[in-house]
């Protein structure tokens, strides 16, 4: 019933995981993208910025935008099986946000 | 937008590596640095600069914050609450930005610049620490371990309200400026919201990588990221913060605030004397 009180000695470990979690996200994306830039910026010094060199560019962009909108997805998957739906429920309305900012990028970029 | 050489791309990766090691330094991301440099000293448009500098904002929250995960010092709470206000703050700054003129971005600058250089010398720094590891910190409050105390130590929050507010501010301003926002939310908590300097700013470093992905998307889809500076402005930014948080374990001494203090200052005057004509 009133789980939130009664075991909180696994409240910090629960907490704990939760943290981990989003930091191997975290880690994850900065590397990947990291790597994506470093290698897309070495080619379009020596090759010029066009083909490999501006996927990469790209991708690495992208792939560091998407890591905090994956770490908001986790983070609802995680107050979701810990049942708390309040904070379930404030972490969809970021992720909904974010979602906005998207489509302005894509209003914005069609009157560019 | 610039065209991009190799020795172009080398003075953007070291005024990347030296904003984010002095930020490390003063606990702050480096934007407040890297955006007059990029401005004023490559003479980029205000928004170009403002979108590099978010994306090295996304980057070091992200490492920073995977570094730190697992000390319970980040409040996920507190920190997803917060991100609503600051999500919605950035993304109508960013939507801002591009309708208003360069010069009114950077006179907000100096004004927002000469803000920092104030509370950096006046830096409030409240302990707001309760010696009990077994206390009810609430539903947003915290606990962790704190060397100074030797043992777990807990905090309420206090005033969330508040916290909400300068949330919505910081994001507003992170999105217009390139900046993360971190140095408006931190003494706020910190000061009027019963939350320990060391967590507020880990909170803080952590949500300001979803602050800054509201806006650098709108940037991004606008076209106004050139992906090959930022490249080379990301990769500078995580070596200088990676060097500056391994130089700077020990607090800062006060003549580098000071001095700091003073470069803002100088900052502040400079945007508001270019924003001016």
């Amino acid at each position: 019933m009133n789980a939130d009180r009664t075991d909180r000695a696994d409240e910090a470990p629960r907490a704990q995981a939760m943290e981990r979690a989003i930091g191997l996200v975290l880690r994850a994306g900065v590397l990947a993208s990291s790597a994506c830039l470093a290698l897309g910026l070495a080619i379009a010094l020596v090759a010029g910025e066009q083909g490999a060199a501006l996927v990469l560019l790209h991708t690495g962009v992208i792939l560091l935008l998407i890591t905090p909108v994956a770490r908001v997805i986790v983070s609802i998957g995680q107050f979701a099986s810990a049942g708390d739906w309040t904070f379930m429920g404030l972490t969809i309305v970021v992720l909904v946000e974010l979602m906005a900012s998207a489509a302005a990028a894509l209003v914005f970029n069609r009157r560019a | 937008m610039p065209v991009v050489t190799a020795v172009l791309a080398l003075q953007i990766f070291l005024t990347g590596a030296a904003s984010g090691s002095l930020g490390a330094l003063l606990g702050l991301g480096g934007g407040v640095f890297l955006v007059p440099l990029l401005n004023l000293g490559f003479g980029f448009p205000f928004t170009v600069a403002a979108a590099i500098s978010l994306t090295t904002v996304i980057a070091t929250s992200s490492s920073v914050s995977a570094g730190r995960a697992g000390q319970q010092l980040i409040n996920m709470k507190l920190g997803m609450l917060l991100e609503v206000a600051t999500a919605a703050g950035s993304f109508l700054g960013g939507i801002t930005a591009q309708l208003v003129a360069q010069s009114v971005l950077q006179k907000l600058f100096g004004f927002v610049a000469g803000f920092v250089a104030i509370v950096m010398l006046t830096r409030l720094q409240r302990r707001n620490v309760i010696l009990d590891p077994n206390l009810d910190p609430g539903v947003l409050g915290g606990r962790f371990y704190e060397a100074e105390s030797r043992g777990v130590v807990t905090y309420r929050v206090k005033r969330v309200p508040v916290a909400v507010v300068a949330s919505f501010l910081a994001g507003n301003v992170s999105s217009l400026l390139g900046i993360g926002g971190g140095i408006i939310k931190v003494p706020i908590l910190n000061a009027w919201c019963g939350i320990p300097l060391r967590a507020a700013a880990a909170t803080s470093a952590f949500m300001i990588g979803v602050t800054a992905t509201a806006g650098a998307i709108i940037y991004y889809g606008r076209g106004q990221l050139e992906p090959a500076l930022a490249a080379a402005a990301v990769l500078g930014v995580q070596l200088g913060s990676w060097g500056g948080m391994r130089f700077g374990a020990t607090a800062p001494a006060k003549w580098l605030k000071v001095l700091m203090a003073a470069v803002l200052f100088l900052v502040a005057g400079m945007m508001f004397m270019r924003g001016g004509r």
